[in-house]
């Protein structure tokens, strides 16, 4: 109790003061809070977009035909082999043009698939499992997922495998290039897929996403398994994945070099509008700690002085403590003590002020409309910046106090005229 | 018998603005265990000086202070503060009482920093000072010689060796300062403790083993009972 009435007790009109210090400190907080919302909400935005959108990526696609695709079918025709792709990529074209960087190969297929009494339309893609989990995602419902090695097995999502009446450790023929059917044994049904650089959907087939205008659906192979199904090693996509986003530019120079006698074959990248969301995260990140220091120099300053006014009227008093035998620390606790619980509760107020007057979502002004909208997010960044601005400022109020009582003779401090 | 201060050939400086003011000169006395010491002297004779260095508040730039065996010089800050809780009762002029507290909580604060309170005893110091019913008052609510006669009763709190008092009636009037007096020195007698009593004025009731006099930071004269002149330095 002597603590508590030491530390918060006699402050006669200085209460307003520190009163007036917490609630200054306390619109710091919020104010900053809310800068650094955005601004984190910036980041996450600039960090969802790396994640998503993978800038370090180049797609290399060939034209998808649709008019090979539309090949009339009707009536009772054998399953048909319908390229979709036109023209194709030549792999070792592809892996001398990517140089260092790493390519990813695809062979995406349609194909007519035998279903009871009827044909069914179904992707089926060539991938490298090894290196395709890295930049696509797969979740398994069941069995496994592709190994190195494995051949003529497949994965199926579950609504190809629905369709198809299919289950693990069932078979489904799919027609070869050179008009035999390759048997493909279900290992494994997945639940969820997003496969990064999808082709376009534009054929009925079951599908995970009815309403994606890109294929979220169809059999995983290895990519000799489907090699064998197609016929040939060309690709009828992949990926280039470079070292660094900023070494995206050259490789796709490279890439369209190499590939510039093929119209058909199209080399895309997300770097440049990934640079646009860097610029404008920038400017997010610059204009908003500007109004955060310049608000913290202003507003923490005048906190600060009010608080230093506090602790010089207490100063005798932990001199006093001192030379009646406290440790020096001990001395100046009830300060410290006292500035901590303003900081903090500037800081939970702060905090709570932002938290709830701060907008879900921000849009940014217009010069920024590439990052898009940001969700202000609190975390524990913006918590530990608030907690060192109100130690900062707490800090700079009691330097001289401190410093006087712990480095001057507390005989100057005791004759002092201010208890 | 190893008296209980000494003080050798101390000098103390201190600078004010762009001059240099010499507070003590080549001082050297000694104190024995039980002794009742007067310092007196005119304002700025370096009496408070004297004692804020027996008291380890503050350091002398040349010489010795030796208290119960402990060269104050080379106190830490914190084995400072610890000597001042083990050894040495202070009794200011101001009276340095923390006013948001009690003037129990004031006797009990030394007791705390030694990490022993007892609020019996520093009810029974409370009652030897004549101020048990007023226990729970903050200082606020106290006159000038019922303050005073707080800051006795918490110098007294740990039952030091040393009783350092800086001119506990400076502030009180007459009648007070008789009173305030008595109790300090009966106090400390009665438990035969050393008191070492700043005063500028040269005569008090109160019956003392020892009267120094200080005039521009020197001993100008040793009286007393137990006055040994070797032992003290004379301009």
């Amino acid at each position: 109790m002597i603590w508590v009435k030491l530390t918060f007790g006699g402050f006669g009109r200085r209460f307003v003061e520190a009163l007036a210090a917490t609630i200054v400190l306390a619109a710091t907080g919020a104010t900053v809070a809310a800068s650094l919302m955005v601004v984190e909400g910036a980041r996450n935005t600039l960090s969802r977009a790396i994640r998503q959108d993978r800038p370090d990526v180049v797609e290399v696609k060939s034209r998808f035909n649709r008019a090979l695709f539309e090949t009339p079918r009707s009536g009772n025709l054998p399953p048909l082999t319908i390229p979709v792709y036109e023209p194709l990529i030549d792999p070792a074209e592809l892996e001398t043009a990517a140089g260092d960087s790493q390519v990813v190969k695809r062979q995406s297929l349609f194909r007519n698939v035998l279903s009871g009494d009827s044909f069914l339309n179904i992707y089926i893609f060539g991938i490298d499992p090894d290196v395709e989990r890295g930049l696509s995602s797969f979740s398994l419902a069941r069995g496994r997922f592709l190994g190195r090695g494995d051949h003529a097995v497949a994965v199926l999502d579950q609504a190809s495998a629905r369709a198809l009446g299919v289950d693990i450790g069932a078979t489904f023929p799919v027609r070869k290039a050179d008009g035999t059917d390759l048997q493909l044994t279900v290992v494994g049904i997945l639940d969820r897929l997003a496969l990064r650089g999808a082709p376009p959907r534009s054929a009925e087939a079951p599908s995970l996403s009815p309403d994606s205008t890109f294929v979220s659906s169809g059999a995983f192979v290895n990519i000799e398994t489907s090699e064998d199904i197609f016929g040939r090693d060309s690709l009828t996509d992949a990926l280039a994945v470079a070292r660094t986003a900023s070494d995206v530019p050259a490789l796709v120079a490279k890439l369209r070099e190499a590939f510039r006698l093929e119209p058909g074959i199209f080399v895309t990248e997300r770097y440049s509008q990934y640079q646009r969301k860097v610029r404008d995260f920038v400017l997010t990140l610059a204009l908003f700690s500007t109004m955060s220091v310049a608000t913290v120099l202003l507003a923490g300053s005048f906190a600060s002085n009010l608080l230093h006014d506090i602790y010089v009227e207490r100063r005798r008093q932990y001199a006093t403590l001192i030379a009646l035998g406290f440790p020096p620390g001990m001395g100046i606790a009830p300060a410290i003590f006292l500035g901590l619980v303003l900081g903090v509760a500037a800081v939970v107020i702060g905090g709570l002020a932002a938290h709830a007057f701060v907008p879900r979502t921000f849009a940014m002004p217009s010069l920024m409309a590439d990052l898009g909208p940001t969700e202000p997010t609190i975390d524990w960044v913006v918590g530990c910046s608030l907690l060192a601005i109100a130690i900062a400022a707490v800090g700079v109020g009691l330097v001289s106090t401190a410093l006087r009582l712990l480095r001057q003779p507390l005989a100057i401090t005791l004759s002092e005229d201010n208890l | 018998m190893q008296p209980l201060v000494s003080v050798r050939s101390v000098s103390k400086t201190y600078r004010r603005e762009r001059s240099v003011v010499g507070a003590l000169r080549d001082v050297s006395l000694e104190i024995g265990q039980g002794e009742l010491v007067r310092i007196s002297g005119p304002s700025g004779s370096g009496k408070t000086t004297l004692l804020n260095l027996i008291a380890a508040l503050d350091r002398p730039d040349q010489g010795q202070v030796i208290v119960a065996g402990i060269d104050l010089a080379c106190l830490s800050a914190a084995r400072a503060s610890k000597y001042r809780a083990q050894q040495v009762g202070m009794v200011f002029q101001a009276y340095n009482l923390i006013p948001q507290l009690s003037a129990l909580e004031n006797v009990l604060l030394p007791m705390i920093a030694l990490g022993r309170a007892n609020k019996t005893r520093a009810c029974e110091l409370l009652d030897l000072v004549g101020l048990a019913d007023r226990s729970d008052h903050s200082p606020s609510q106290l006159s000038g010689g019922e303050q005073q006669r707080v800051a006795i009763a918490r110098a007294l709190a740990n039952d030091p060796s040393l009783v350092l008092a800086d001119e506990p009636t400076g502030n009180l009037d007459d009648q007070s300062a008789e009173r305030v007096m008595g109790l300090l020195t009966s106090a400390v007698r009665e438990r035969g403790r050393t008191l070492l009593l700043v005063t500028h004025q040269r005569d008090t009731a109160q019956t003392v083993d020892k009267h120094l006099e200080l005039r521009g930071g020197v001993i100008t004269s040793v009286s007393g009972m137990n006055t040994s002149d070797d032992l003290c330095s004379a301009p």
